[in-house]
């Protein structure tokens, strides 16, 4: 097992030096100047070149390509052109809320997701399997930004039900804001006992959630379902109900864990795609997290920023894949670590 | 003796968007006394897995049962669902033909006969972790305790059926279902199989539902021998009587395609024709069409199955022929 | 008995043609999902095709601006109301259908055209081919998605063309991965080495063979994933990576609407609409491929 995390470890390692690559390529095949972006639209010539020359722009690319990953290594990510402030610091300020949002949106997708597979798996042909059939496509065809609209017209709007944008609304922010510990702030304010505050946090954390939530959870939906199905037709299903096992436990015990792999590998595609979906949800409902910071610095072609983000995203990326692969050999003793 | 298992006219048929697709039981009679084992013997297709199945109720939706299945007094068709899963696995038990695909892949085999064991006699983890240890070397399996903590696919055929022979027996059934236990199996490791299931069924005395294609190997196992022929019974009666005198056609044609029968040099016997469709509705015996001592009144009425000496049992016109 | 062979329906159950064909139109005729998907699939394509006849506004479909009818609320002259710029929603939907289902059906052939025949070549032959494919294929896929499309999109300059190349670039290694495990699952087979045996060469062995036997799998992800791509497609858009403005396109028609949803709602929601219709018809007709042409999961 030692062994296949040293030779995962070596190739995400050289994976990711192929993307950073990749990236760096990209974002300096520009048609558009870095200097010209660091200043902003009404630069001068001779502030161009100086600038040109303070960033170090002049330099061969490889040089310049050598300098930027020495510093990545240093924990120095380059500094944003458009902020002005370091990549880094710019990323992790703004991670918490993104996290937040993602961790329960997968949780959410998940819990919805699994049940409603396995239950419609268990009444095929009935009216539960067509629901669950009908409204996982449903979530699968949705585009999330429009999702995010409609819910915000529908239950901020029309109903009033709940706030439709931020993380906090204005009131709580400036009069009585959540202590910062974690930036998770349904967790700082549980623990500070900031009653007020969390509910405010949650109330705006619901539609963001749902929005994000709908297509894994649709997604698993369909997955989870069509494994249950699989496994339901196996002879060690029917072996289990001659013994006089209970529905119950056959159905959510025996039988599950044999589509756990399926149910696992799309979680952590899932997961994935929050990562990327998450820059929608953000942009619909005002959150201010990686989705903001990431969407200007494309538009901006703010490279050290898109070269930060792209990092950020394919370390997360597979990181989850590890663990999906590390999860998959714990759940099915027939697989082997390769 | 008091009679374990009593199958009384057991009709089944399936059915597809209301229409009868098969017919496939039609009126199957027949008894298992406690402590006795019984052959159930027929080729693919005759309805003995299925009359194996319909006594733990284990069909699927699309099928009607009809007739009386008495287990210990009790009709078991009429019990209801939360009642049969007491039934089954604690007083009657199954074994399978394969039990490879028949062990869940993702468990050890001790949780699973650990599983069963706890459910049905209401013991802890660790009672009934000891239980199936204790099961599991009186199958004859060596070192139980690490063979529990194997999977499935890490034992062998023969290790797996004996697994799945303690997961039948922990409970103390007092009737055993056994569907072709040793056909996926190697004769050397059949035999053990048998001989494991014969010692005990003699240590704790619980009635056999043997079913198999095999004539020879029902003949060294069971005590009496139902035949069935395209989903009814026969001829039925002691092993060594049938063995001697059969008494129904079909009983005589199996045991003369016997392997160990053959003459050298001459061709092996066989019995010309096919098994009618399970939608034939022919009024005669279903037997009539590849019979060789058919006569006229074997087309026009079926003939039931009846006694004709002590425990022996035949529906043909023509016993007294053979 | 004689049977009349005026018309299939006539024959008895037992001769009917059970060929992939005939199975496919009889499941595309009884399955409502199947029915569903390819009727809208068919509606957004001709309405597409035919959008200078069918738009009421097509002026307006292609960008032409009415200030003086701006924001108007759905109504008999503008049946989706009008956006920004007084343009007839329902024109410019209409002419959106364009460019989604243009770069749907481009990126996905070129992702097929490239990356199926490397697959294939490379699952055939094994060895260090097949590694460097995928360690190649590996460093696209290890992107999250939709994020190498961005980059690549941006550092292009955002325009259509180059969002629909940046799809097609982050695409072409899925469908190397899928025909590459469909070629070795097939490496094996008997029809496979007889063909070899008779002195047929590779690259016929491929394209005959293979590539039939595979054409299944391909056929059903394309379909599915020709959704996928206009849900893509209107992700960028909205984003403003993708199609700029004037274009009518349905991502950057609710990305123009967005800031004033709640007063304006029709802005961004028909183009919305437009979007999960086309995308549900692909899933929905993506599924009933599926169902028809996998033996294992196939019904009836």
């Amino acid at each position: 097992m030692l062994h296949f995390l040293r030779r995962r470890l070596l190739a995400s390692l050289l994976t990711l030096f192929g993307i950073t690559t990749i990236t760096f390529a990209l974002a300096r095949v520009v048609p558009s100047d870095p200097a010209v972006v660091y200043i902003g639209p009404l630069a001068r010539p001779a502030e161009i070149a100086r600038v040109t020359k303070e960033l170090g722009l002049d330099r061969p690319l490889y040089e310049q390509y050598v300098s930027y990953l020495g510093n990545l290594f240093q924990g120095d990510w380059g500094t944003s052109l458009a902020t002005k402030q370091p990549v880094l610091g710019g990323i992790a300020a703004r991670l918490p809320a993104t996290l937040e949002l993602i961790l329960l949106a997968m949780t959410l997708a998940v819990a919805v997701g699994i049940p409603l597979g396995v239950f419609a798996a268990y009444r095929k042909g009935h009216l539960p399997d067509a629901g669950a059939r009908v409204g996982s496509v449903v979530g699968i065809s949705m585009p999330v930004f429009w999702l995010g609209l409609l819910l915000q017209v529908l239950f901020a709007e029309w109903l009033q039900l709940l706030p439709a944008i931020g993380r906090l609304s204005l009131e709580t922010e400036v009069l009585d804001p959540i202590t910062k510990i974690t930036g998770f702030y349904l967790i700082d304010s549980l623990v500070t006992g900031d009653w007020a505050g969390f509910r405010d946090a949650a109330s705006h954390l619901v539609l963001p959630t749902i929005t994000l939530a709908a297509y894994p959870a649709a997604l698993i939906t369909r997955m989870t379902r069509a494994a249950m199905l699989d496994v339901l037709g196996q002879d060690y299903v029917r072996t289990a109900r001659t013994f006089g096992l209970s529905e119950r436990l056959v159905l959510w015990r025996l039988a599950l864990r044999n589509a756990m792999p399926t149910t696992l590998t799309v979680s952590g595609l899932s997961l994935a795609y929050l990562v990327t979906g998450s820059f929608f949800v953000e942009i619909v409902f005002n959150w201010p997290g990686i989705g903001q910071y990431s969407t200007s610095a494309l538009l901006n072609l703010d490279y050290p920023a898109i070269m930060g983000i792209t990092l950020l995203g394919a370390t997360v990326f597979l990181v989850i894949n590890l663990a999906v692969d590390l999860l998959q050999a714990k759940l099915d003793p027939r697989v082997r670590l390769q | 003796m008091s009679t374990l298992l009593e199958i009384d006219d057991l009709r089944v048929d399936f059915s597809r968007d209301g229409r009868v697709t098969s017919r496939a039981l039609r009126g199957i009679s027949l008894a298992v006394e406690a402590g006795e084992a019984v052959g159930v013997v027929g080729e693919t297709g005759c309805g003995k897995t299925l009359t194996g199945l319909s006594v733990l109720r284990m069909l699927p939706d699309n099928a009607s049962v009809s007739g009386r299945i008495c287990f210990e007094g009790q009709d078991l068709l009429e019990l209801s669902a939360r009642e049969l899963r007491t039934i089954r696995g604690r007083r009657i038990s199954m074994v399978f033909q394969s039990p490879g695909t028949s062990f869940n892949p993702v468990f050890t085999v001790g949780y699973q006969i650990g599983l069963v064991a706890e459910r049905h006699l209401g013991v802890g983890r660790k009672e009934g972790q000891r239980l199936v240890a204790e099961t599991l070397h009186a199958v004859g399996l060596p070192n139980p305790e690490s063979v529990m903590r194997f999977y499935p696919h890490e034992l062998s055929g023969g290790m797996l059926q004996r697994a799945m022979i303690a997961m039948a027996i922990i409970c103390r059934p007092s009737l055993l279902i056994a569907d072709e236990p040793t056909t996926a199996l190697d004769v050397t490791i059949a035999q053990q199989i048998l001989r494991l299931l014969r010692r005990l069924q003699r240590e704790q005395g619980f009635g056999v539902f043997f079913i198999s294609h095999d004539l020879d190997l029902v003949s060294d196992f069971c005590d009496r021998i139902a035949v069935l022929y395209a989903g009814r019974v026969v001829e039925l009666g002691a092993t060594a009587e049938l063995l001697r005198r059969p008494r129904h056609p079909y009983t005589r044609a199996l045991l003369e395609a016997l392997p160990g029968r053959a003459q050298p040099g001459a061709p092996l016997p066989t019995v010309p024709g096919t098994v009618p469709s399970d939608l034939d509705e022919a009024p005669g015996c279903s037997f009539a069409p590849r019979c060789p001592l058919v006569v006229e009144r074997c087309l026009q009425e079926r003939p039931v199955l009846a006694e004709i000496g002590s425990g022996h049992a035949a529906a043909c016109h023509r016993w007294d022929a053979l | 008995m004689s049977v009349s062979l005026d018309s299939p329906e006539q024959l008895p159950e037992a001769y009917r043609s059970t060929g992939m064909r005939s199975r496919a139109l009889r499941t595309l005729r009884r399955d409502p999902g199947a029915l569903l998907g390819a009727s809208v699939i068919t509606f957004l394509v001709v309405i597409a095709l035919a959008a200078p006849i069918v738009a009421p506004y097509p002026a307006q479909g292609r960008g032409e601006a009415d200030v003086p009818a701006r924001d108007l609320a759905p109504s008999w002259e503008h049946l989706f109301g009008t956006d920004h710029l007084g343009r007839d929603v329902l024109s410019r939907v209409i002419f959106g259908g364009r460019p989604a289902l243009g770069v749907a059906f481009a990126v996905v052939i070129l992702a097929v055209l490239i990356g199926v025949p490397l697959g294939m070549v490379a699952g055939y032959r094994g060895g260090w081919l097949d590694e460097a494919l995928m360690r190649f294929t590996d460093l696209f896929l290890a992107f999250p998605p939709l994020l190498l499309a961005m980059v690549i999109s941006a550092t292009l300059g955002a325009s259509l063309f180059h969002a629909g190349l940046a799809l097609a670039i982050s695409w072409w290694p899925w469908y190397a991965r899928l025909a590459r495990t469909v070629t070795q699952s097939l490496k094996h087979e008997p029809f496979i080495d007889a063909a070899r045996v008779f002195g047929v060469r590779e690259p016929v062995i491929l394209a005959r063979h293979v590539l039939r036997n595979a054409t299944t799998p391909i056929l059903v992800q394309a379909t599915i994933d020709a959704g996928t791509v206009i849900l893509a497609v209107g992700a960028l858009a909205f984003l403003g990576l993708a199609a700029q403005p004037p274009t009518a396109d349905w991502g950057l028609m609710v990305a123009e609407g967005r800031t004033t949803v709640v007063t304006e709602w029709w802005i961004s929601t028909f183009p919305g609409l437009a979007i999960f219709a086309a995308v549900l018809g692909f899933n929905l007709l993506g599924d009933a491929l599926r169902d028809v042409l996998d033996p294992k999961t196939g019904t009836r």
